[in-house]
């Protein structure tokens, strides 16, 4: 790979902020909406998710549960930063500037990753506050395992980007996928209360030990290297994500986008 | 400043370019004519690092393209054929990104979008999202942003597509302007008066090959003959008419060169006999760059597929039409 210049991957990034700041509801979409799913599926976990606990209030599976199924759905804002750009005819000129595939790659890429930690931020600090999360475990445990499962998250976006030859494909991906990792995962309800097919699948999407990750350092008192195994296993995932990506992915692509 | 050796490229079955050799000094501009599919887009995508050739070597600014496509993107600036700028960003953001890709910052940044506005008169439109502009503004800022980082190759591939004859005229002025000022531009087109109109040097492609280059007067003189071309309704008339008129038969026409055209008309006439019945139309071909392109490849410019568009003039009946 080429060197990469920061601040020419820093104008890239800029100017991905900037195209989020003129149009920003996809993004706010995908924070306030799981506050408010967050807000009315508490009390339904609130004596199944671990019964031999004291204290526990629901919000243990609501708010990592919640937050991992919406942040699967920002998966794909890394192909339509892509996608946005077919549309718009502007890729060619893109990839004829200054900046090399991989400055370009670089700062299409941290932003994603920007919004996804936002979104982790917010779902976990605001959701948590106000439905009365209590961590047990290490916060820095906490802060890795969101860390691990966030480079995951935009992994996998690439990957898809790069399986992707129309914007609705990736759309569909995007959704559909979200939803059945996120089902088979153990975020819509507790691992242990998933019928017996799935439980066979959960430990092969990264949803699911992004999950265990999270439970471990809410419920179990998980000290710092409590998400270790987690952590090993979502960069693993990230891995094959960004093989996939690697393979699949060719700059001189034309794909077809909504324009 | 740009040398294009030997390029090939192919695309399955289909030769875009073969074996074009072509090179532009700085200050010159150089007009990349042919009809659609001669394959005027490859070669610019191919000198822009976008595609690459199957054989054949492009350097930029003494950059090979293959071996250093980085190196190569920063001496050259490129309009690319289809519109292309953020619509939800405003004109200044718009240019503002290209610039800082280019290193630009803070007060350098500041005047440089500056001058290009100015140049493009689009200082008015600046604070404007690009979505709400007409579709000449839109083109003159896609031009605008090609121009803004102040490369010393400019690559513009058929920038006044609709746009009006006022945006026109000031794209060529534009143009004209920053070839004085040093740098080589490569201007494709399919509009043969725009390079006539630019001084331009020209290089013709027809079907993937480089059939002509060099100044448009030199072409003028050495291949654009002055001739009456002839349509018939039904079949042409037999050669020894043809043979009378000291003409030629192409693409279902007949061709008769001369020096001043239009004074051997009605010679030509009286010579048709019987045959003039069925002449539908008499075109006066004149020295110019599209008499070069009939020169050389036996069909008239405006033929994208071998058939000429319908265009009589009617005259008390008869169906003349005079070019």
């Amino acid at each position: 790979m080429a060197s990469v210049s920061p601040s020419r991957s820093a104008a890239v990034a800029r100017h991905e902020l900037r195209l989020i700041r003129r149009d920003p509801v996809y993004l706010l979409t995908f924070i306030f909406m799981p506050l408010i799913v967050m807000a009315f599926i508490k009390p339904v976990f609130r004596y199944m998710v671990a019964p031999n606990i004291s204290g526990v209030n629901g919000s243990e599976q609501a708010v990592p549960g919640v937050t991992v199924m919406f942040s699967m759905f920002l998966v794909g804002s890394v192909g339509f930063g892509f996608f946005r750009e077919y549309g718009w005819g502007t890729w060619e000129r893109v990839r004829a500037s200054w900046a090399s595939p991989a400055e370009i790659m670089v700062g299409k890429t941290l932003v994603p990753m920007l919004q996804s930690a936002l979104q982790l931020g917010v779902l976990f600090g605001v959701g948590g506050v106000l439905l009365g999360l209590h961590v047990r475990g290490s916060l820095i445990a906490l802060v890795l395992v969101a860390a691990a499962f966030c480079i995951c998250l935009i992994s996998m976006g690439h990957a898809l980007l790069a399986v992707s030859r129309t914007v609705m494909q990736l759309n569909a991906f995007a959704n559909l996928g979200g939803m059945v990792l996120a089902g088979v995962g153990g975020s819509l309800a507790p691992a242990s209360a998933l019928p017996g097919w799935a439980r066979v699948l959960a430990p092969m999407t990264p949803t699911y030990w992004a999950m265990r990750g999270f439970r471990q350092v809410i419920l179990h008192h998980g000290g710092p290297l409590a998400g270790v195994e987690p952590i090993a296993v979502l960069v693993a995932f990230s891995v094959g994500f960004v093989i996939i990506a690697t393979w699949r992915f060719r700059f001189e692509d034309t794909k077809t986008s909504f324009a | 400043m740009l040398e294009v050796l030997g390029l090939t490229k192919r695309y399955g079955d289909n030769t875009a370019l073969s074996a074009v050799t072509v090179a532009i000094e700085p200050g010159e501009i150089l007009g990349l004519l042919g009809p659609n599919g001669a394959g005027k887009t490859t070669l610019v995508s191919i000198v822009a690092g976008l595609r690459r050739a199957d054989a054949g070597t492009v350097r930029v600014c003494d950059v090979d393209v293959a071996v250093d496509p980085s190196g190569a993107r920063r001496c050259l600036g490129l309009a690319p054929q289809e519109l292309g700028m953020y619509p939800i960003l405003t004109v200044e953001e718009n240019l503002r990104f290209f610039a800082e890709v280019a290193g630009l910052r803070s007060r350098a940044l500041r005047q440089r979008i500056a001058e290009v506005a100015e140049a493009l008169d689009i200082v008015q439109f600046l604070d404007r999202q690009a979505r709400f502009l007409s579709g000449g503004e839109k083109r003159r800022v896609h031009t605008a942003i090609a121009m803004v980082h102040r490369p010393s190759l400019l690559l513009l591939d058929e920038p006044t597509t609709g746009v009006d004859v006022q945006t026109r005229a000031h794209l060529i002025e534009v143009v004209r302007g920053l070839a004085a000022d040093g740098a080589a531009v490569c201007y494709s087109t399919h509009y043969l008066p725009e390079v006539e109109a630019l001084g331009a040097s020209v290089a013709i492609l027809e079907r993937g090959e480089l059939i002509a280059r060099g100044p448009v007067q030199e072409l003028v003189r050495s291949h654009g003959h002055a001739a009456l071309e002839l349509t018939f309704e039904g079949p042409l008339p037999p050669t020894e008419v043809v043979a009378k008129l000291h003409g030629e038969t192409r693409d279902g026409r007949i061709r008769v060169y001369a020096e001043q055209p239009a004074m051997e008309a009605a010679g030509v006439l009286a010579a048709l006999g019987s045959h003039a019945g069925r002449l539908r139309s008499i075109d006066v071909v004149t020295p110019s760059l599209e008499a070069v392109f009939l020169s050389l490849t036996g069909r008239r410019y405006d033929d994208q597929d071998g058939s000429r568009p319908e265009e009589p003039v009617h005259r008390d009946g008869e169906r003349v039409a005079v070019s």
